[in-house]
């Protein structure tokens, strides 16, 4: 049996084995890109085709006839809202509209959560006793389920159980059950991404550290700079390719925020873009929800821009 | 600057600061790891305040557990079927980890490996996937996998409640990083290694995976738990892709919201199931806390 299987293979073997260079190396990589090329490529050519169409909430296949770009239209319009669970954008109501919940979440998360990855990347790089135990408490956050990062703090603000929900209402900050309302759980939701995202963002900022050459400190401290200046002017300097490349990531991942909000606040208390695609979807209006998709995308896109732009004038000066 | 600006109890410690500013820092390291260590730590310490705390004594509970009730953990497995949960979740994890590695490990040794043009692009096309959201496949994956889809007239496997409807999406999301990561571990391997084993007269691509691969073993092994949390924490294609009961393939992520939706005052239970649900990434967090640091890095920072 395994010799004619041997025997049946053997061809095959040899014919990879007379491959020149570059064939080989694209017969290697045909397989990644067949699997990509349905699951990934086609979805997105599809979603943008999707996009164009017209909602069919009574046929076979809930797509219709083709309408341009008139979903577009729609929804940046306003003239969708009174279809969609949530609008996408309505300067009115900023905590119930999609684009404004999810870009202030983003923005706050991210601004917070580099700064704090950033000192605890200063204070993990440091020789001391015990370090490789705080670093793997430290990554914990970042590798638990989302659903359960999402209960955790569902757990921690239920008014009935937690001690921390009376004293802050109180003080004001919050109110009595803050679950329920938008604004208050628009803060435990980018309290819950910072409290994720650190590790990440700190794990990529000490490779940068790492990576510095050490003769920088030596002179400096012979130069007689303080830590501070040392700080200012060897490590943020050369840590800078590798924090833009880290906030990049942070944010692609905080635009696309839903886990932690379906398992905690809820997407009709907090609806981010992703809560909206899933919500339409589920109504059964896939050409609306194709168009939502597409935008977030077009969004997240223009903020990559903004982030090379910036980075390519701080490099440039 | 004159001495009279240092009296006092604060201009004492500022003296002292600028004078002894070692120390300074030394204290504020200290302060600063242990508010790191305790934010971090401090809703696990929560979940399990609450996990023990008995049902009828909720509504009374402090920070610091009155009564230990370490039943509850027994009573989540009993009579819930949250091990089926989190049993579904390994088993999909692990496909895809196979997957994964094995296309990736093709993929990754054409990258690192072998010279031909286009390289840099195709490499580019794989990062242009990790920036759309997942919500930007969702419509056009959950009609190819769920039989909604006609091609020539035969409609695709319907793969809802199934293993495999979540396998798919999840192998699709996973591909890029393992291939980033296996990249850059087999390029590292030494070219005279392979060039002996060829001499040896092994063929191609028994030297992939009978040199590379073994050579690169903490590569692999890095890949594949970087892959295995991220499919095993996945929230998004878990949560569309079943109808959530346990018989039907639905992971962890219906495991515990269940709880939250037709069990709504255990919140004791709830913190039982959230803490038992952690258990297996905590495992791999503590006995490979080094390859997860490595391949966080490795894939993040491949430009």
């Amino acid at each position: 049996m395994r010799q004619k299987v041997q025997q049946a293979v053997s061809p095959v073997f040899l014919k990879i084995e007379q491959l020149d260079e570059d064939k080989y190396g694209y017969l290697l990589v045909a397989p990644v890109f067949l699997v990509l090329g349905v699951l990934a490529f086609y979805p997105l050519v599809r979603t943008f085709y999707f996009s164009l169409q017209d909602d069919d909430l009574t046929g076979v296949h809930p797509i219709g006839e083709f309408v341009g770009i008139e979903n577009y239209v729609q929804i940046l319009s306003g003239d969708a809202n009174a279809i969609l669970t949530s609008p996408f954008f309505d300067l009115q109501a900023p905590f119930s509209s999609a684009l404004i919940v999810t870009l202030l979440i983003t923005g706050v998360s991210v601004a917070i959560g580099t700064i704090l990855g950033l000192g605890m990347a200063i204070i993990l790089n440091k020789e001391f006793k015990g370090r490789r135990y705080a670093r793997t408490i430290v990554i914990l956050p970042w590798s638990i389920p989302i659903v359960i990062q999402g209960m955790m703090f569902f757990l921690l603000f239920q008014p009935s159980l937690s001690p921390f929900v009376e004293p802050l209402a109180n003080l004001g900050i919050f109110s009595s059950n803050p679950l329920i309302s938008s604004q208050d759980s628009t803060i435990i939701i980018i309290l819950i991404d910072i409290w994720r995202k650190i590790p990440f963002i700190a794990l990529i900022i000490m490779a940068g550290i790492a990576s510095i050459d050490q003769n920088l400190y030596d002179v400096a401290e012979v130069a007689g700079a303080t830590k501070w200046q040392q700080f200012r002017l060897i490590t943020l300097p050369q840590i800078k390719p590798v924090l833009f490349i880290g906030m990049i990531f942070y944010t692609i991942s905080s635009m696309k925020i839903y886990g932690i909000v379906e398992a905690s606040a809820g997407c009709s208390t907090v609806p981010t873009l992703t809560c909206l695609v899933v919500q339409t979807f589920r109504q059964q209006r896939w050409a609306t929800a194709s168009a939502i998709a597409f935008l977030t995308a077009v969004v997240i896109g223009v903020i990559i821009m903004v982030y090379v732009v910036r980075f390519r004038e701080a490099d440039a000066s | 600057m004159s001495e009279q600006q240092y009296s006092g109890l604060t201009g004492r410690i500022v003296k002292y600061a600028i004078h002894n500013s070692t120390d300074v820092y030394r204290l504020g390291f200290w302060v600063g790891l242990v508010s790191f260590i305790m934010i971090t730590l401090f809703p696990f310490y929560w979940l399990l305040v609450l996990a023990v705390t008995p049902d009828n004594q909720l509504y009374q509970m402090g920070i610091v557990p009155d009564n230990f009730n370490v039943g509850v953990f027994l009573t989540v497995v009993q009579e819930y079927p949250l091990h089926h949960y989190i049993f579904n979740s390994i088993l999909i994890a692990t496909i895809t980890v196979i997957v994964c590695i094995t296309l990736g490990s093709l993929a990754g040794y054409a990258f690192g490996r072998v010279d031909f043009p286009g390289k840099g692009p195709l490499l580019l096309l794989l990062l242009v996937i990790s920036y759309f959201p997942g919500i930007a496949f969702l419509i056009p994956l959950f009609e190819l996998l769920t039989g909604s889809l006609s091609i020539l007239g035969t409609p695709t496997p319907d793969l809802y409640n199934t293993p495999w409807g979540m396998v798919f999406p999840f192998t699709m999301l996973s591909l890029p990083i393992t291939i980033f990561i296996l990249t850059t571990f087999y390029s590292q391997i030494p070219d005279g290694l392979e060039d002996a084993a060829r001499v040896e007269g092994t063929t191609r691509l028994g030297a992939l995976f009978r040199v590379i691969m073994p050579l690169s073993a903490p590569g692999v092994v890095t890949a594949a738990i970087i892959v295995f949390i991220g499919v095993y924490r996945e929230f998004f294609f878990s949560f569309i892709m079943t109808d959530g009961s346990p018989e039907n393939w639905a992971v962890l992520v219906y495991g515990i919201l269940n709880f939250q939706q037709q069990h709504t005052q255990m919140y004791n239970m709830m913190a039982a199931a959230s803490l038992i649900g952690i258990i297996p990434i905590a495992v791999l967090v503590i006995l490979a806390q080094e390859h997860i640091v490595r391949g966080l890095t490795a894939g993040g920072l491949k430009e």
